[in-house]
């Protein structure tokens, strides 16, 4: 399954300083973005991966946005993920 | 045992009522009821992309405008620092200027970057310089650089338009001004204090009677409850409220300070603006008073959203009491008090820490000693005191001369 996973306002810096990932999912399960996250820990962080993630869900100070809508109104790390879905990760911690 | 109600346990649902799951489906935006809403704020209220814009709009001129300080054409400072807060705030701005409608702002931004990221490289340093100045020439605003450790140890304020010198030992010629044993709580209280005043000073030199700095409401709420921490509260007002009144010919405004993090960061995203980032510091939360109380607000309100409002809405109702005030803070412009009969809560706590480091002289009838420590506590005490209580304790860790 393919999906796009982008990082902004400083949260890229943990992801190798690249805002913008193209990401191929194995389709052998389903995905929730619960399951994504710890998938993005696994694969993609490069550094502190207490900046990201906090117990089972995103550190407070990110924000998560699904096709550009807030995932508070997409039932959060519970949402399945669909193909071609745009996942974006904004970091408020960082400046400011 | 302590608690007035014995049934507290059983009372649960009264004092923690279960908040109600939305139903995701079928949601319209909370103020038009008919588009399909992008962004939930304080976990309740679900708005579209347009009213959500419109709203964050409104809110900022409304706070500016219900004050009626602003006249136009008044030059007004506008301190940029990095991050979400500051690129949504040149946004109002430049959206505010370029109206051509009677809402249209009618002030003068002169926009400055007061330059301290000493925890980063040189290189990384001038790295974020040019990136703010492309970000604020983006907005169509004149940048003017200056800074912080320069200003402080010179004691002189260079503006630049066009480059800033930045030295590896910036670091070190800041804590050269301090006292080497001074603590990380108030070393950040001094370094705020100095930060305030260069920004005073800034705006003097530029002419502009105005500065609006970028604090969000998690911004105040910190600052509230550290002030309180710090002994600092009769300036709570000043230092928290919409306008900080201390110095008589400049007054700082916060016109952000009803928004909280998530509000300006969506506003960002929807108008495609990328906020300058920097790598922030490994800050261990226990490490000063300022950095534990926000680690304590920002867990609390994770929980309760109603958090922030509460405290910046209670912190709102505090005012200084009717005292005559003596003289200003030299360091910060706080207010110092005229001596009364009755003591005020700094007088009060220093009667007792004088009290607790005597002796009792059992020779002495009860009334003896009473009037010989109230003889050695009104004699000890400062009449040319030039600081204001806080201030008094961090001011000798300071080695600059003319704060001395």
């Amino acid at each position: 399954m393919k999906i796009t996973v982008e990082f902004g306002g400083g949260a890229e810096l943990l992801f190798d300083n690249k805002k913008h990932y193209d990401v191929e999912l194995p389709e052998n399960t389903e995905w929730t973005l619960g399951r994504l996250l710890f998938w993005l820990k696994d694969n993609l962080l490069k550094e502190r991966p207490e900046l990201f993630l906090q117990d089972n869900s995103v550190r407070p100070g990110i924000l998560v946005l699904i096709n550009d809508t807030d995932w508070e109104l997409m039932d959060t790390v519970k949402y399945e993920i669909q193909p071609n879905d745009s996942i974006l990760f904004i970091s408020t911690l960082h400046g400011g | 045992m302590c608690s007035l109600d014995d049934n507290f346990e059983n009372k649960e649902v009264k004092h923690f009522p279960k908040v109600e799951k939305i139903n995701l489906r079928d949601l319209k935006c909370n103020k038009c009821r008919e588009n399909i809403p992008v962004v939930l704020l304080r976990h309740k209220d679900a708005y579209c992309k347009e009213c959500f814009l419109a709203g964050a709009t409104h809110k900022f001129k409304a706070l500016l405008g219900k004050t009626k300080l602003i006249r136009p054409h008044d030059r007004v400072l506008i301190s940029y620092e990095v991050g979400h807060p500051s690129t949504a705030l040149l946004h109002f701005l430049r959206s505010g200027l370029d109206l051509n409608t009677p809402k249209q702002l009618r002030f003068e931004p002169v926009i400055v970057f007061l330059e301290d990221q000493w925890h980063l490289t040189v290189e990384e340093r001038i790295e974020i310089v040019e990136k703010v100045k492309k970000e604020i020439s983006w907005f169509k605003f004149q940048v003017n650089l200056v800074s912080f450790a320069d200003s402080v140890c010179n004691n002189n304020i260079v503006i630049s338009q066009m480059n800033l010198e930045l030295h590896e030992n910036n670091k070190e010629n800041i804590n050269s001004i301090l006292k080497k044993h001074i603590n990380r709580t108030n070393k950040k209280e001094v370094l705020n204090i100095l930060r305030r005043n260069i920004l005073i000073s800034i705006a003097k030199k530029l002419n502009c009677r105005y500065i609006i700095t970028p604090e969000l409401s998690v911004d105040i709420a910190t600052n509230l409850l550290t002030n309180i921490c710090l002994g600092k509260g009769s300036q709570v007002p000043d230092d928290t409220g919409f306008c900080d009144h201390r110095d008589k010919d400049v007054k700082i405004l916060r016109p952000l300070r009803t928004f909280d993090m998530k509000e300006v960061a969506f506003y960002n995203i929807f108008n495609n603006l990328t906020p300058v980032t920097v790598r922030q510091p490994d800050v261990h939360q226990y490490s000063s008073i300022q950095t534990l109380v926000n680690h304590f607000i920002t867990d609390l309100q994770d929980n309760y959203p109603a958090t922030v409002t509460t405290i910046v809405k209670t912190g709102d109702k505090l005012a200084s009491g009717d005292h005559i005030v003596r003289d200003k803070c030299k360091l910060c412009q706080g207010i110092i008090l005229e001596k009364t009969d009755e003591l005020n809560s700094e007088e009060s706590t220093k009667f007792s820490r004088l009290l607790s480091n005597e002796l009792i002289d059992h020779a002495l009838s009860r009334e003896d000693r009473y009037l010989k420590i109230k003889y050695k506590f009104d004699s000890c005490t400062d009449r040319n005191q030039r600081y204001c209580f806080s201030c008094s304790k961090i001011s000798e860790f300071i080695l600059l001369n003319d704060t001395n």
